[in-house]
């Protein structure tokens, strides 16, 4: 199939982010003029403030916005965007999207709808590529129509653990892992209600469960004269609830048996499907040296989260190519010009508290600042707002070494010294599992984070701490102090040291700090206050930022972030009722109880979707259901009372 | 850019070794005076003061410090005033009263504390003064006055001292307010009879529920008088003065609560000063602030030059010196405290005619410039003798307290040594109305030295005795003499003057830079005009 040669003028990137800022960018160099589209939610992105042109797209939900094909088309048409880049997610692997935009004569810069449409249905795929020759997982269809006795039987056929997946899904979305036959139903049930909210598609299948396995994917590109190359593999084994969050290039544990085997696999498919673009097909491979063997998982047909590793050891810009491909122009390299440079490695960042059920955060960050020497490729910028609508991810950073230990030691550095000011992030988690024994020896499966819990809430020394806690509090004292020409707290008549009471972030209790004398001061140009504090006989540079009652500080080791204590009780808080308040904020999806009813410890009282994931609010203690006080498709926010409780007075009265 | 003050201090001197040594000695004494006033309790047996603390912390309460503490702005200076009077007399050391000047919410604020540990917080006639001087410099500086109040009332026991001058604190309250400067009084306890007209007389009232008892006669009065049976709380209780009688503007539910409610009130005042800020940037001296101690003279007959002592004060040693060729021993100049401007008047011996002109002169000058004038005390008087006296010494030395009594700009006194006889007049001492004075610890403040005025007992004694045709018997009166000389000695201390309220209070000479301004920046909370409005100058 060959297409006549389309010059692209101007492109509008559907989506939001750091994948549109990366689209533009890439689209500036190549002399592209560049279009953005943004929801209600998203007017002051940076992505949106790096385009030309940008077009609003009225609502905050996926569904009225980034997901709404027609409107995507329609703010094409208006800015006079003559090609439509999809980024990942949303509408990027929506064939009947695709359809549509080249229907409108614009061009679309991804494989056809048909190719698109080959690998959707993760269920359709697995026909495809087992015809492919690429090896397959045992599993079974899941159709709707099962009752529970024939879904029983037909996952006693795949064995256990198995895991059930969306057949449009991805992202982790609508998967889940189960153990025993016992919890099958209700693990379908929900995989079924995430995967029809986040996907439109509720079609579930199950699948064997590598546990322990690795995620192993092969980037290929294709060209509209058949020409298919692979970029060798990347390795994104280490997840969270199935989502990535480390990932490298090339793979630290694939044999080279077997390596050969994937590129080769992978470009097989994407010629037998006439893949036009950047796509990647992934495996999940089991075992260990000869024994090694693969899976094929899927087919994704757009360019994924984690290119930039492969950008970065083969010098190539996917997003260049893939606009070049989309042109009708061959592809500028054949298989053999293609290098392989040192070592890659891509760590996620998001707003969510790994300690804490990885509880997505929301928020704005104050700042966002990273030192030289790694890619970031952010959707955030200093005050920008975390919302709940969409993905929690902040950011990409990336290192490129010559090695992967060297990467891996830039990367743990780079992410140590970013000035985050922000909400609850995995910043910490990702250090200490870049800097872990573990995976520098390669030890990288998915079961990494079962095995290594000890890195999702890594704690800095005590003397750190110790050290955080009296720069915050000089620095307090210095932001508060109305008279800056006399020393800070200074009596004629000797009482005792001011001291400024201090809760770190994720502690219950504040402490009282005492501020001490010794620590020498200075601004720093971005007017945070540099406090040089001794702890041990050591003396850290702690860099102290204050935000109305937050505080960061950074010692480019170690970041800590501080709550200041109101100098006063706040009697109105006393007003507050007893209940049960969300965790998160989010909509509410059901709501299981009814005034009057009587609740046990730990009874789920609500259901809410957050962040595409359900949280339950559950009951603290026994009681009666006083009033209930949502409804379902109703939003809340964090810590909204959802449901008030009455003490139960016969729990009471035995106690 | 004016002069850098140059040094010839020799630090490894003896004299500096021995100034310093003693300085340091003196220092270490008033910090134990200090530890004693602020542990509380009053009184010199200090296990009894840890029980009535401790029994006061029972019930919850703060002392007097921690309430201000808590009153300012987190890493706001205080600087406390007169925290050692009453030292040697028979009052408790600190009066039972802590005030100062401090910031809330940025507003500079007169802050006066009972302290309830101290014989229930009552008044003695020395607490009544600290008052006052509290109230006085309010007044003249227009800083808003904020009284923390809990307090038994009058000393009984020395109500004929307390009577009369204790009224006027009332009548200073009202005329605070009508003079627009706010006042706001926060009862954390007891405040009766007289003590109910704090609250009174103040244009914010917050009472502590469950705490502020505020009324004119409490229950046994209430029951002699008209024989009511009558509780207190019904009586002045916080709730019923928040919701009935009106006193209160603001119930509080405890302790912070009420100094949380203070601190509103004083941002919502919009308070602005009136005088203009610093005129440049501040800088610190080119000499070490440190060497001061090094420098102040401990035996006061050896002289120490003022221009050593300035340069550790002025910024970067800066001094513009007035007249440097003229009346030597009165050094006269222009320099800054930390950005404000300053006209300097400094002793470097003793006064004759022609320091008392110049010194008039300059005031003239630092009144038409608007500029607030520092005085360094170190004078043990003018001069006497035949050719002073017929020179005119007394016409002079009346010009410069002329002007000094009728200066308009805001005067500063530093005691820095000996402040003797007249000299202590010409350069504004306590009575002639300096906002702030302030002492250095070797500070000696007498009519005259203490050899000389026994000296001049003795031949006053020996003429009345030959006038009388009795033999003078010179070993006979030695002991007297010399019992007199220490009696004289011991009240020209530091500490004696600071006793009796005489000064705002003794410093460390290395606070000297903090204190003037801190003291400066108060007295540009009220406007800086100087005056043309002089008595005669006697020709």
């Amino acid at each position: 199939m060959t297409l006549p040669p389309r010059r692209i003028h101007r492109l509008l990137v559907a989506n939001r982010g750091e994948i549109a800022a990366r689209v533009i960018r890439t689209a500036r160099r190549m002399g592209i003029q560049t279009v953005a589209v943004c929801s209600d939610a998203d007017t002051d992105a940076p992505y949106v403030a790096l385009a030309d042109r940008v077009v609003r797209l009225p609502g905050v939900s996926s569904a009225e916005t980034y997901l709404d094909g027609a409107a995507v088309i329609a703010a094409a048409r208006a800015a006079g965007a003559d090609a439509i880049h999809p980024g990942y997610g949303f509408l990027s692997e929506n064939p009947r999207f695709a359809r549509e935009v080249i229907r409108h004569e614009l061009t679309w810069v991804g494989p056809s709808p048909e190719a698109i449409e080959s690998m959707a249905l993760k269920v359709e795929a697995k026909r495809i590529a087992g015809a492919a020759g690429v090896p397959l997982a045992p599993g079974c269809e899941l159709p709707e129509s099962m009752i529970d006795a024939q879904l029983q039987f037909a996952c006693s056929s795949v064995g256990y653990p198995l895991i059930i997946k969306a057949s449009a899904g991805g992202g982790g979305k609508g998967m889940r892992v189960v153990e025993r036959a016992e919890d099958l139903a209700e693990a379908v049930a929900a995989a079924r209600r995430e995967a029809a909210s986040a996907f439109g598609d509720s079609t579930v299948f199950a699948e064997r469960y590598v546990a322990g396995g690795r995620h192993v994917e092969v980037q290929v590109v294709g060209d509209a004269f058949g020409t298919v190359v692979h970029l060798f593999e990347r390795e994104c084994s280490i997840q969270r609830r199935h989502q990535k969050i480390i990932e490298e290039a090339p793979s630290p544990g694939v044999s080279p048996r077997v390596r050969g085997r994937l590129h080769e696999a992978a470009v097989a498919l994407a010629q037998q499907i006439g893949y036009v673009g950047a796509g990647t097909v992934e495996f999940m491979v089991a075992g260990e040296g000869d024994q090694q063997e693969a899976f094929f998982l899927e087919m994704n047909t757009r360019l994924q989260v984690e290119h930039p590793v492969t950008e970065a050891i083969t010098g190539l810009d996917l997003v260049e190519l893939q606009l070049i491909v989309a042109q009708g122009e061959r592809l500028p390299v054949l298989q053999g010009d293609i290098g392989l440079n040192g070592h890659a490695i891509e760590a996620r960042l998001y707003a969510e508290d790994p300690a804490n059920g990885y509880l997505p955060a929301t928020g704005v960050i104050r700042r966002f600042q990273a030192p030289p020497g790694i890619r970031v490729d952010a959707g955030v910028m200093d005050g920008s707002v975390i919302t709940s609508h969409y993905d929690p991810m902040l950011a990409k950073v990336i290192a490129h070494g010559s090695t992967r230990t060297v990467a891996a030691g830039t990367l743990a550095d780079g992410l140590a010294r970013m000035s985050l000011h922000a909400p609850p992030t995995n910043r910490d988690s990702l250090v200490a599992t870049l800097r872990s024994d573990a995976f520098l020896s390669g030890e990288t499966t998915t079961s990494f984070l079962d095995h290594h819990p000890e890195v999702l809430d890594p704690q800095p020394s005590a003397e750190d701490v110790d050290r955080h806690a009296r720069a915050a509090a000089r620095a307090v004292i210095e932001d508060e102090r109305p008279d800056a020409l006399v020393p800070p707290a200074w009596r004629n008549v000797p009482g005792q040291p001011p001291s400024v009471g201090l809760r770190r972030r994720g502690a219950a209790d504040a402490e009282q700090v005492p501020v001490g004398v010794e620590s020498v001061l200075a601004r720093d140009p971005d007017g945070a206050v540099v406090v040089d504090v001794t702890v041990g006989g050591v003396m850290a540079h702690c860099t102290v930022a204050r935000y109305g009652d937050e505080v960061f500080v950074d010692d480019g080791i170690t970041s800590t972030v501080w709550q200041v204590e109101p100098r006063f009780p706040d009697h109105s808080a006393d007003a507050a009722g007893h209940g049960a308040v969300t965790p998160v904020p989010g909509t509410v999806t059901a709501v299981l109880v009814r005034d009057g009813d009587r609740v046990s410890e730990g009874q789920a009282l609500v259901v809410l979707e957050a962040m595409k994931m359900e949280h339950r609010v559950l009951a603290e203690a026994a009681g009666t259901v006083a009033r209930v006080l949502v409804e379902v498709g109703q939003s809340v926010d964090a810590h909204a009372l959802v449901v008030e409780l009455d003490d139960d007075p016969s729990d009471s009265a035995d106690a | 850019m004016a002069p850098v003050l140059r040094s010839r201090v020799d630090t490894r001197s003896d004299q500096y070794a021995a100034n310093r040594a003693a300085l340091l000695a003196a220092l270490a004494d008033i910090d134990a005076l200090y530890a004693q006033v602020t542990a509380g309790g009053g009184t010199a047996d200090p296990d009894k003061n840890a029980r009535t603390v401790a029994r006061h912390r029972s019930r919850g309460k703060l002392l007097p410090r921690e309430r201000i503490d808590l009153l300012l702005d987190r890493g706001a200076p205080f600087l406390e005033l007169s925290p050692l009077a009453g030292w040697g007399t028979d009052d408790a050391l600190g009066a039972g009263l802590v005030t100062g000047i401090g910031r809330v919410h940025g507003v500079e604020c007169v802050i006066s504390a009972n302290d309830p540990t101290v014989k229930g917080g009552s008044q003695s006639p020395i607490t009544v003064s600290k008052a006052l001087r509290a109230m006085d410099i309010a007044r003249v500086n227009r800083l808003p006055l904020v009284s923390l109040t809990e307090s038994g009332g009058a000393d009984l026991t020395k109500q004929v001292d307390v009577f009369n001058p204790g009224g006027a604190s009332f009548k200073n309250l009202t005329r605070l307010s009508a003079a627009g400067i706010p006042t706001i009084t926060l009862v954390f306890g007891s405040s009766t009879a007289g003590g109910a007209y704090v609250p009174g007389m103040s244009d914010y009232v917050v009472l502590q529920k469950d705490a502020a008892r505020v009324y004119l006669g409490g229950p046994p009065l209430v029951k002699m008088a008209i024989d009511e049976d009558a509780d207190e709380e019904s009586l002045g209780g916080a709730e019923m003065h928040a919701r009935t009688s009106g006193l209160a503007d603001y119930l509080a539910l405890d302790e912070p609560d009420a100094l949380r409610i203070g601190r509103d009130i004083v941002a919502h005042l919009g308070w602005r000063k009136s005088g203009p800020g610093p005129t440049r940037a501040a800088t610190p001296p080119v000499h070490d602030p440190e060497e001061l101690l090094g420098i102040a003279s401990a035996d006061l007959r050896i002289p120490f030059e003022a221009r050593e002592v300035l340069a550790r004060v002025l910024d970067g040693s800066e001094f513009d010196e007035f007249k440097p060729l003229y009346g030597s021993t009165l050094v006269t100049g222009w320099g800054h405290v930390n950005g404000y401007p300053v006209g300097v008047l400094a002793n470097n011996g003793i006064l004759f005619s022609e320091e008392a002109h110049k010194g008039a002169q300059f005031i003239q000058l630092c009144n038409r410039m608007d500029v607030p004038i520092l005085f360094l005390q170190n004078i043990t008087g003018f001069m006497v003798g035949t050719r002073y006296e017929q020179g005119g010494i007394i016409k002079d030395g009346a010009k410069l307290i002329n002007a000094v009594s009728n200066c308009g700009v805001p005067m500063i006194t530093l005691m820095i040594g000996a402040s003797y006889g007249a000299g202590n007049y010409g350069m504004a001492g306590r009575a002639y109305d300096p906002r702030f004075i302030f002492s250095w610890p070797n500070h000696r403040i007498a009519v005259m030295g203490p050899k000389q005025l026994a000296g001049v007992l003795t031949i006053v004694a020996r003429q009345k005795a030959e006038a009388a045709g009795q033999e003078w018997d010179e070993e006979a009166f030695a002991p007297i003499r010399d019992a007199f000389e220490q009696q004289v000695e011991s009240e020209s201390t530091a500490l004696f003057a600071t006793g009796r309220l005489w000064d705002d209070g003794i410093i460390d000479p290395r606070d000297t830079r903090t204190v003037l301004t801190l003291a400066l920046s108060a007295v540009h909370s009220a406007p800086v005009t100087g005056t043309d409005a002089f008595g005669v100058f006697r020709m």
